[in-house]
């Protein structure tokens, strides 16, 4: 009984606090393209849910794809980034704790907007790695884990800067509505 | 030379039409508005090494963009939201001069407007 409480507790706090969150990747380079995964995970004590993108491959967003020709990567939720993004991510690796995963396809009721999870959940980090344009040759000195900084769950910094271009996460956020920026210059 | 003209006339003619057919590839980048290239602009000046973040930014505990680099977005935000036929008083009344709401409402608009653009594409083609 305790825990159906919790959960309907939860639940309506969620509700209340239902965020327009969105995260946007704009990749600037003109040499390399974006391979990486997308996550989102619960900050408000604890790491779980911990929702990332399974492709099954990496989602790429390639070189000189962003917001000056329309081709940057905008995903709204799990569900309608399948429906409107450019770079649609079929499927999402949905943590409910560290030893439970389960592979949820994009328009699995679980993780629908409003739902527990989505509404639990902000964007966070980002594992990716740039290869030369148009190839599958990675520079492996251009690679890292980008994200909120100082944040437990992930240990991502906001900042990487290599010799080969930079890249920063930022956000702009205003009473409920958050958007994460990942830039790559 | 009745003929000739009519000749020439029919060849002009033809040009034009062909002329028109490359007009009809419209891309996102062709279609957007002066207000939105500039909202585009001022996100990849973030990039630029005077806008980059200073090692004090980086030391931030937090991932809001900093102030200062929140600064370079606001024109062009502004400008985004009063093309929409916003007035400035109502800017004003409605973000309190906060630039994150600015910049907030900008994107929102940039965002159904490139949807609109892209929408407008499909069902040309």
């Amino acid at each position: 009984m305790k825990k159906i409480l919790a959960i309907i507790f939860i639940a309506a706090v969620s509700l209340i606090n239902a965020q327009n969150l969105k995260l946007i990747v704009n990749n600037y380079s003109t040499t390399f393209d974006f391979h990486g995964t997308l996550s989102a995970h619960n900050f408000g004590g604890g790491c779980y849910p911990y929702v990332t993108t399974n492709s099954p491959a990496m989602v790429v967003v390639p070189a000189d794809a962003n917001m000056n020709n329309g081709n940057e990567l905008v995903y709204a939720n799990f569900k309608d980034q399948y429906l409107n993004s450019l770079y649609p991510n079929a499927n999402w690796v949905v943590q409910l704790s560290a030893t439970t995963q389960t592979v949820r396809a994009w328009n699995h009721a679980s993780i629908a907007p409003g739902g527990v999870i989505s509404a639990n959940t902000k964007w966070s980090s980002s594992q990716f790695q740039m290869y030369y344009a148009g190839t599958s040759t990675p520079e492996p000195s251009f690679s890292g884990l980008i994200g909120e900084p100082q944040d437990p769950c992930t240990g991502a910094s906001s900042n990487i800067s290599t010799p080969y271009g930079d890249v920063e996460w930022f956000n702009i956020t205003t009473g409920n509505v958050d958007y994460s920026y990942l830039q790559i210059y | 030379m009745k003929k000739t003209i009519l000749l020439i006339a029919f060849a002009v003619v033809g040009l034009i039409s062909c002329n028109n057919e490359g007009a009809a590839v419209n891309t996102v980048s062709s279609m957007k508005t002066p207000q939105m290239e500039n909202f585009d602009k001022a996100f990849k000046s973030l990039g630029d090494p005077q806008n980059r973040p200073t090692e004090e930014e980086k030391k931030r505990n937090t991932s809001e963009l900093s102030d200062r680099r929140k600064a370079l977005l606001v024109p062009a935000s502004k400008d985004l939201i009063l093309s929409t036929g916003v007035t400035e008083a109502e800017l004003t009344r409605k973000t309190g001069g906060d630039m994150s709401q600015i910049i907030v409402w900008a994107t929102q608009i940039y965002m159904k407007k490139s949807d609109e653009i892209r929408k407008n594409i499909k069902a040309e083609n």
